[in-house]
């Protein structure tokens, strides 16, 4: 186990004491992140978070009386951490700009996104943050094997939720929290197992899932999953098989391309948002039963759909929803016993 | 000016010609795509439709063959041809070779309409993409009228003015872009910056051919004015061309046809410019058989860079406007090598 191992070779390096409580961080503290050495000498007191799962775990680990403030939103907090939440300054839902980041004077910027914080970060570079002193970190998630050189990027490798607990990980080593960091990675490791358990019958290895995120254009292209990033691995845990081979995050994909793949199961993406009329998941399911292609495949034939929020979608906490989520839907359809 | 073809005769075979060309573009468009369909399957799908034979083929494939791939052919056509129409009569009436659709600005204030109804909401959930493309297409462009009835120009200020309203509007794309979206409401915009087939439906098909067909009525009608628009306004209202109803009724001809088509597929450039002087290296800039040979060659073009888009990277569709001009370009450099004057 990835994790397991790093912590012990995190603990081992760190020289602490106390063979089974988890440890304290000892200060300074370096890590490698995305690329580049962060040292630590205390725990940051001011952060800001840039990105809904980030800001997600930091809340979950306590830290909201740390973060200075928060920005780039898709949709409501998790409803467990609406309270601590409400008491965060949000500079915005979208990319705040360099100085309206660096005006509330903070000592750690957690990003989730390379698209936001990287080598041609939207809000900045690192190297801009680090020279006023602000110490940044990258979600593992967006940078290791994902290229992140054009649109929402491409991975080379299957994504992992290890990742994601490699994450909750190191954030909590920074901010000396490990005891809660290892109690919310067993949570959602415990929710992960069980959801796979769940559907462990075998059957799942025939069902291929297609994943439609959302259209620019109703009738278009469509935006779906790749098969390397959080619909991939929810794919791969459960047994099934991707539709789509792209390595490609968000690859568009024509619907001729699509019935020619003829998918299993059709995981329609929920969201709050509704800027292309797409984003709504009955005018999806609406489209697809109405097209005269479309509606003679299979999967719609039989209405063999799984409605999931996107940012299940997305390599984040969330995916462990998206796994659950996709498992229940599985059994619902009979297609796993 | 130069007629190489003349006479009734000539003009008749090279209209069966280039038809014969054309169904042959489409043809072929049907039969390729991402996912393989044999021949004879494509072939007793249209044999069902267009005769009705009574075949027997799966539903998914006989509705890839015609629900997706023959809109899409149809639809290729129409804008072709109409984007190709445009520039032919934009270049006469203007004495222009530079002047077309997009130079005047239609492109970017189609851009600006569809972003606007996308990002921001402009009409409030009652406009659709298509319609605030339509919009914002015609707004450009009679913006663009206005300030160059305003500089009291003859047509260079027209240009001028078009570059000047296109610079606003894609000023203000980026605005609306930068200030409220996301990366992949980026990616929504490209569709209207360099053009999409992906989406077209028969419903398109009806809407592109009625428009196509009517634009090119209304111009093969001013065929004659046009030749006279040629040696300049003075002279051809010495001709006796009613010159300001026919400028009024010719731009607004092309405004129209431009924007109906940008409100189906987004804009795709390069046809509406280059395509016109390709067709007059071929027959000569007589408008009787310019308007005809540039719609023709417009459609056939499209139909032809269409099927490029599908096939030239795997698995990947790409903007049709990348490659009208990817492949357009070099073409046309090669025109202009091969009808270089002597020296």
């Amino acid at each position: 186990m990835r994790l397991a191992s790093f912590l012990a070779a995190a603990t081992l390096a760190l020289g602490a004491s106390g063979a089974l409580a988890a440890g304290k961080t000892q200060y300074p503290l370096t890590l490698e992140n995305c690329g580049r050495q962060i040292t630590f000498d205390k725990a940051p007191e001011k952060a800001v978070s840039i990105g809904q799962n980030s800001s997600e775990i930091l809340l979950s680990l306590g830290l909201a009386d740390r973060l200075a403030a928060t920005a780039v939103w898709v949709g409501p907090v998790l409803e467990n951490l609406k309270a601590a939440n409400a008491g965060v300054p949000r500079i915005s839902n979208n990319q705040p700009s360099f100085e309206a980041v660096v005006k509330t004077d903070p000592d750690l910027v957690a990003a989730q996104f390379v698209f936001d914080v990287g080598p041609n970060g939207v809000v900045g570079k690192r190297e801009q943050f680090e020279e006023l002193g602000i110490a940044t970190y990258i979600s593992p998630g967006d940078c290791i094997a994902k290229d992140n050189s054009m649109r929402d990027g491409a991975r080379t490798k299957l994504f992992s939720m290890d990742l994601i607990y490699q994450e909750i990980a190191e954030l909590a080593q920074i901010f000396d929290v490990q005891e809660r960091g290892e109690a919310f990675i067993a949570e959602l490791k415990q929710r992960e197992a069980k959801a796979v358990a769940s559907v462990a019958g075998g059957k799942a290895k025939d069902v291929s899932l297609l994943y439609w995120f959302s259209s620019s254009q109703l009738n278009g292209d469509a935006w779906v999953a790749g098969k390397f990033g959080a619909p991939g691995y929810i794919t791969q845990v459960l047994g099934a098989r991707n539709a789509v081979e792209s390595g490609e995050e968000w690859p568009a994909v024509s619907w001729e391309s699509i019935v020619g793949r003829n998918p299993t199961v059709i995981v329609v993406g929920t969201m709050d948002r509704r800027k292309f009329p797409a984003d709504d998941p009955k005018v999806k399911i609406d489209f697809m039963e109405k097209d005269p292609v479309v509606s003679q495949i299979d999967a719609v034939k039989k209405k063999r759909f799984i409605e999931l929020s996107a940012q299940a979608m997305n390599p984040t906490i969330r995916t462990i929803d998206g796994i659950e989520t996709v498992a229940a839907g599985l059994k619902r359809l009979q297609l796993v016993d | 000016m130069t007629r190489r073809l003349g006479g009734w005769g000539p003009r008749a075979l090279f209209a069966l010609a280039g038809l014969a060309v054309l169904l042959a573009a489409i043809a072929l468009a049907v039969s390729i795509g991402e996912i393989a369909i044999p021949p004879a399957t494509t072939f007793k799908t249209l044999a069902n439709r267009l005769f009705g034979a009574g075949y027997e083929v799966g539903r998914v494939q006989a509705g890839v063959v015609w629900e997706y791939r023959m809109s899409r052919a149809l639809v290729a056509a129409c804008c072709g041809g109409a984007l190709a129409l445009s520039g032919v009569v934009l270049q006469a009436l203007l004495r222009n070779p530079l002047a077309e659709p997009y130079v005047l600005g239609i492109s970017a204030g189609a851009s600006t309409g569809a972003v606007g109804v996308m990002i921001v909401g402009f009409g409030a959930g009652a406009l659709s993409l298509s319609g605030g493309a339509f919009l914002g297409a015609l707004a450009a462009f009679a913006l663009v009228l206005l300030l160059a009835r305003g500089a009291r120009g003859g047509s260079d200020r027209t240009i001028l003015a078009g570059v000047a309203g296109s610079q606003l509007f894609n000023a203000l794309t980026a605005y609306i872009v930068t200030s409220s979206a996301d990366a992949e409401q980026a990616r929504g915009v490209m569709f209207w910056l360099l053009g999409n087939l992906g989406g077209v439906r028969w419903p398109d098909v009806y809407l592109a051919a009625a428009v196509a067909a009517a634009g090119f009525a209304i111009c093969i009608s001013q065929a004659r004015a046009l030749d006279a628009f040629s040696f300049g306004e003075e002279a051809a209202a010495a001709l006796g061309v009613p010159v300001a109803r026919l400028r009024l009724v010719l731009f607004a001809a092309t405004a129209l046809m431009t924007a109906a088509m940008v409100s189906i597929v987004g804009s795709i450039g390069f046809v509406g410019l280059v395509i016109p002087h390709a067709a007059r290296m071929l027959v000569g800039s007589g408008h009787g058989l310019l308007l005809p040979a540039s719609a023709l060659a417009g459609a056939i073009f499209m139909v032809l860079a269409d099927i490029l888009s599908r096939i030239v990277v795997p698995g990947q569709i790409l903007p049709i406007g990348v490659v009208t001009a990817l492949f357009g370009a070099p073409a046309f450099a090669l025109l202009l090598y091969r009808a270089r004057r002597p020296e």
